[in-house]
């Protein structure tokens, strides 16, 4: 627990220090917002509300993957590793604490992007209930940074890997897309899908359970050598 | 002395081809003179027996690679580790046939090569997309222990994405059934006939993965056998 706290301080003392990733992400969100717009046709947005809820979700994955790519960066770029894994530390803290800064990286970004989106797409139809869809939004935070950590320490030493770990990562965002979009789009307006908001949120907390317990586990094989 | 041996008694890949033969041709006699016409769809259901026991075989492709991974993180052999690379090898040449051949049948009954609210295929195609990123991650990494251990990590996250993403699609959907119910909690859904053709074809295919994954697995070992002698020829010149 103590190497955990350390290492947590040291991963958010150096964004803070260096503020190379949250900058970033809030760029990339504001731009693939705007993209987004002009995507889907100026001024009237083709699909409303409902379109737009559902891209929000796009944005969010491909944010996500900007802050994964630059996990473990700067333990690789300044020789960190060979520091960290002879320290006597849990492997699985340097995981966990990894997992926790990603997770206030990507709840930071979106704490930003949640009013732009509603600036830009939400004005003129009916809004999705914002509760809900900040529940589902925190609860995806969780599952993608305790999943992505693990896939960005598998990355570290491969090929590539920019490349790479979007591969990896994006088939896992499948089922939380899925389920995440149909979840904040019904509470538009409700469709007969069956899906109630306490199952869909059951569902994301379902996926942070089993990635969490995978990462936890696996993550002592990935950095063993 | 050991090939002797080995022309003394068939080997397992030998028995496991001929008993493919036999089964595959069972089962295409079967599928095309003996089973019944279906009422409802005619002649194209035929495609079932096919399109079926292929799916079923990728899964159990899956599992068997994912078991042999987590058996290689427990016990560091590295055989195990070529026994979970090569069912997740197969997986992907079943799966794309999976895909295929339903994308076939879709047309044909649906009228339509892709359907999006159907939750099976979009599971399948899930679980394809994960079997290639695997792939990706196996060829970026150099042949050795680390390539071993990050595979198995990711085939064994895979363990987690397939349940959730049954789980998940089947919530989304908007409860559009239109993938046929083949089994129930009664039991098959069919014809005595068509239930035995079916199993004759599973057992078939089933035949045929392992039959592939013997081969392989022999190839692979000639493979590194090879080149163990090769480095130790190296080192005495």
């Amino acid at each position: 627990m103590r190497a955990y706290r350390a290492l947590l301080r040291k991963d958010l003392l150096l964004e803070w220090r260096g503020r190379e990733l949250v900058p970033a992400m809030l760029a990339f969100v504001l731009g693939a917002m705007v993209l987004v717009r002009f995507g889907l046709g100026g001024e009237t947005l083709a699909g409303g509300t409902r379109a737009a809820t559902g891209l929000l979700w796009v944005v969010v994955v491909f944010t996500s993957m900007l802050a994964l790519v630059r996990s473990f960066a700067q333990e690789r770029e300044h020789g960190i590793w060979d520091g960290l894994l002879s320290t006597p530390a849990d492997r699985s803290a340097i995981w966990a604490a990894r997992a926790t800064a990603t997770f206030l990286f990507l709840a930071l970004t979106q704490a930003v992007a949640l009013p732009l989106f509603w600036l830009f797409f939400l004005q003129e139809g009916r809004s999705p209930s914002i509760p809900v869809l900040v529940a589902a939004l925190l609860l995806a935070d969780l599952g993608v940074a305790m999943l992505g950590s693990l896939l960005a320490g598998l990355a570290t030493h491969v090929r590539a890997r920019e490349v790479l770990l979007p591969v990896m990562f994006l088939p896992f965002m499948l089922p939380l897309v899925t389920v995440a979009v149909r979840l904040t789009v019904d509470t538009i307006s409700p469709q007969t899908s069956g899906l109630h908001t306490s199952q869909g949120l059951g569902f994301l907390a379902l996926y942070d359970t089993i990635f969490g317990l995978l990462g936890w586990a696996l993550f002592e094989y990935v950095v063993e050598d | 002395m050991v090939i002797g041996s080995q022309r003394a008694r068939p080997d397992g890949a030998t028995v496991a081809a001929t008993a493919t033969a036999v089964l595959m041709a069972l089962a295409l006699g079967m599928i095309f003179f003996y089973v019944p016409t279906d009422v409802d769809q005619g002649y194209s259901q035929r495609i079932f027996y096919f399109h079926v026991p292929i799916a079923l075989t990728t899964y159990t492709l899956f599992v068997w690679g994912a078991v042999n991974a987590a058996r290689y993180l427990w016990r560091r052999d590295q055989s195990l580790d070529l026994k979970s690379y090569i069912p997740m090898h197969l997986g992907v040449i079943f799966g794309s046939l999976t895909l295929a051949t339903g994308s076939i049948w879709a047309r044909i009954s649906w009228g339509h090569w892709w359907f999006w609210g159907d939750t099976q295929l979009t599971t399948f195609l899930i679980i394809f997309l994960f079997n290639c990123a695997y792939f990706m991650l196996r060829f970026s990494v150099e042949p050795g222990e680390r390539r071993a251990t990050y595979s198995a990590v990711y085939a064994l996250l895979g363990v987690g994405l397939i349940p959730l993403s049954v789980l998940g699609v089947r919530f989304a959907q908007r409860n559009e059934l239109i993938h046929p119910i083949t089994f129930n909690s009664n039991g098959a859904n069919m014809d005595g006939s068509m239930f035995l053709t079916f199993l004759v074809a599973l057992a078939a295919m089933l035949s045929l993965a392992v039959t592939m994954y013997l081969v392989e697995l022999r190839g692979k070992r000639i493979d590194d056998r090879i080149r163990a002698i090769r480095r130790l020829a190296e080192a005495r010149a």
